[in-house]
C-alpha cells in the first residue's frame, strides 16, 4: 500500500459554510490511495458529504464557505451526489448522450467518448438503455447511468455520496463490485455510505466521522468491529454485527453471515 | 420543422412577432397570427394540439384585459401582436429541443455556459410543469382540494406554489454542483456530440428572413 501514489490527501482540513458559526469539518487529515476504496462512515451531520465537496473542489469554490488546511488531489476527480435527478444535465436526448456530457465537456474527440461512454455503460449493465430518455428512467436505472457518466470521464479520483441509495440489491451488489474493480485498474475511490453490509469485502480502509472529524480510521474489517460503533452518537456496523452486539456475545463481533458461519460451526 | 437547424427555427419564431409589430394593424397582425397558428397547428409543424391549447390559454386574459382597456379596436390590434408573439413562442418551444439548440451553439463556437442558459430557459417550462403535477398529486394524498371554486383552488395554489418554489431553489444548488462536477465549467470547449445538420438554402432563408423584417421596418419608417 505504501509505494501507492496518493490520489487525495487532505491535511488538517477546517471548514465552515457560509453563514455557519460550527464548522462542518474540523481539523479533518485523510489520505487515499491509487487503488483502494475508502469508506466514510458515520450519523447525519457527520461531515461526510462535505468532506467529498472538498475533495472534490466544490468546496469552497463553488458553494462558498471558509476552508482553512491544505488539499491536494493528483488527477480528475468526478463526484456522484445522492439524487440521481438533480445530476442529469438537461442537454441530453438519449441515455448515451447523458454520459456522454461530461467526457463532451472535456473537449475529447469524439471517437474517444463513444468508446468511454460505451464503456461506461456496459460496465453499469445499462448498455441496453442507451437509446432511452433519461427523463422515462426509474430512480435505480438513472443512478446507474449518472455513474456510468462519471466513470465515462475517467476518473483517478472517484467520489461517491451514498451511491447505492437508489438501487434495489443486484444494482447495489454490482456497483460494489464495480467500485473493487476500478480500485484493481488503480482508482482512488472514496465512498460515503450507510450501505455497511457491503463494507467488509468492498472496502479496504474505513473512516468514521464524528462532528466533522475522524474519530477512528483503519482496515475495514477492524473498525466495523468496533464496539464503540454502537454507542449513541455512532453509525452502527453491519446487520450480522448487530445481532451479535445485542446477544451479548464475546467481541469481536462477525461481519458477515459467512462469518458467523464460521465462528459458530 | 423539428429537421430545420436550431437557428432557422428561432429566426422565424422571433421574425414572427417582429414584424406583427413593424406590419399595420390589423392586417399585419392577421396575417402574422395566421403564420403563427399554422406553425402551431399544421401537420409537420413540430407542435402538438396540447402546445396550440396552452398558447390559446395564456393569450386568453390578454384579449380580456385589452378589450377592458382599449375596446374592441384597441383590443384587436394589440391582441394579435400579443398572440402572434405567444404563438411563435409556444411553438418555438414545441418544435425546438434544448439539446438540439445547444449542439447547434456549441458547433458554432458559442460560449458553452451561453448555451447551457438558454437551454436551461427553455426546458424550465415542461420540467417545473411536471413538478407540479407530482406536488399536486402529493397535496392531494395528503387531503388537500384542488377542485372547486375560486376560493377553493386559491388556497390549494397557495399550497402548490410555496414548495414548487422552495424545491426549484433547493434543487438550484445541487444541480449546479452536479454540472461543475461533469465539466460544466466557464470557458471551456465543449465536443459538439451531433451538431444539427445545416445547409445554404437555410443559411439563406435566415438571412431572408431578417432582410425581410429589416425591408419591413424602412417601409414602415419612411
Amino acid at each position: 500500500m505504501a509505494d501507492r501514489l496518493t490520489a487525495l490527501a487532505l491535511d488538517r482540513v477546517t471548514f465552515h459554510y457560509p453563514g455557519s458559526v460550527a464548522p462542518a469539518l474540523v481539523d479533518l487529515s485523510l489520505e487515499v490511495r491509487a487503488g483502494e476504496v475508502v469508506a466514510l462512515i458515520g450519523a447525519m451531520g457527520a461531515g461526510a458529504s462535505t468532506l467529498l465537496l472538498v475533495a472534490g473542489g466544490l468546496a469552497p469554490r463553488v458553494v462558498g464557505g471558509e476552508l482553512t488546511g491544505h488539499v491536494r488531489c493528483d488527477g480528475r476527480p468526478a463526484l456522484l451526489l445522492p439524487t440521481p435527478w438533480t445530476q442529469v444535465s438537461g442537454m441530453a436526448f438519449t441515455v448515451w448522450d447523458e454520459a456522454a456530457f461530461g467526457p463532451a465537456n472535456l473537449g475529447w474527440p469524439r471517437e474517444r467518448i463513444g468508446s468511454a461512454v460505451d464503456r461506461a455503460l456496459t460496465r453499469v449493465d445499462v448498455a441496453t438503455l442507451r437509446d432511452r430518455d433519461p427523463a422515462t428512467l426509474s430512480g435505480g436505472e438513472l443512478q446507474r447511468v449518472i455513474l456510468a457518466g462519471a466513470l465515462a470521464m475517467e476518473p483517478a479520483l472517484l467520489l461517491l455520496d451514498e451511491p447505492t441509495a437508489e438501487l434495489d440489491p443486484a444494482g447495489a451488489e454490482l456497483v460494489w463490485r464495480l467500485l473493487r474493480e476500478l480500485a484493481r485498474e488503480g482508482v482512488a475511490v472514496l465512498v460515503a455510505t450507510s450501505d455497511l453490509d457491503a463494507l467488509p469485502d468492498a472496502a479496504d480502509r474505513v473512516v468514521w466521522l464524528a462532528h466533522g472529524g475522524v474519530r477512528r480510521a483503519g482496515a475495514a474489517r477492524e473498525v466495523l468491529a468496533d464496539p464503540e460503533l454502537w454507542q449513541a452518537d455512532g453509525p452502527g456496523s453491519t446487520a450480522v454485527a448487530g445481532v451479535w452486539h445485542q446477544a451479548e456475545l464475546p467481541p469481536p463481533p462477525p461481519l458477515t453471515v459467512a462469518d458467523a458461519v464460521a465462528r459458530v460451526g | 420543422m423539428r429537421a430545420l437547424h436550431p437557428f432557422t427555427l428561432i429566426a422565424i419564431a422571433v421574425a414572427l412577432p417582429a414584424l406583427a409589430w413593424i406590419l399595420p394593424a390589423p392586417w399585419g397582425g392577421v396575417g402574422t397570427v395566421v403564420m403563427a397558428a399554422a406553425l402551431l397547428l399544421l401537420p409537420g409543424g413540430g407542435s402538438t394540439v396540447q402546445a396550440a391549447r396552452a398558447a390559446l390559454l395564456t393569450a386568453a386574459p390578454f384579449w380580456f384585459f385589452l378589450f377592458l382597456l382599449h375596446g374592441p379596436g384597441g383590443a384587436v390590434d394589440t391582441g394579435l401582436r400579443l398572440t402572434t408573439m405567444i404563438g411563435s413562442s409556444v411553438w418555438l418551444i414545441a418544435a425546438l429541443p434544448p439539446p438540439r439548440l445547444v449542439e447547434a451553439m456549441v458547433a458554432r463556437g458559442w460560449p458553452v455556459s451561453v448555451a447551457f442558459l438558454l437551454s436551461s430557459t427553455l426546458s424550465a417550462v415542461p420540467a417545473l410543469r411536471l413538478r407540479a403535477a407530482r406536488l399536486v398529486e402529493a397535496q392531494r394524498s395528503r387531503g388537500l382540494r384542488t377542485r372547486g371554486g375560486p376560493l377553493i383552488r386559491l388556497a390549494a395554489l397557495r399550497a402548490l406554489a410555496l414548495p414548487l418554489v422552495l424545491s426549484a431553489l433547493h434543487e438550484v444548488d445541487e444541480r449546479a454542483l452536479a454540472l461543475e462536477t461533469r465539466g460544466l465549467a466557464p470557458g471551456i470547449r465543449r465536443t459538439p456530440l451531433a451538431p444539427p445538420p445545416d445547409s445554404p438554402l437555410q443559411q439563406l432563408a435566415r438571412w431572408g428572413v431578417v432582410l425581410g423584417c429589416v425591408a419591413a421596418l424602412v417601409w414602415r419608417i419612411v
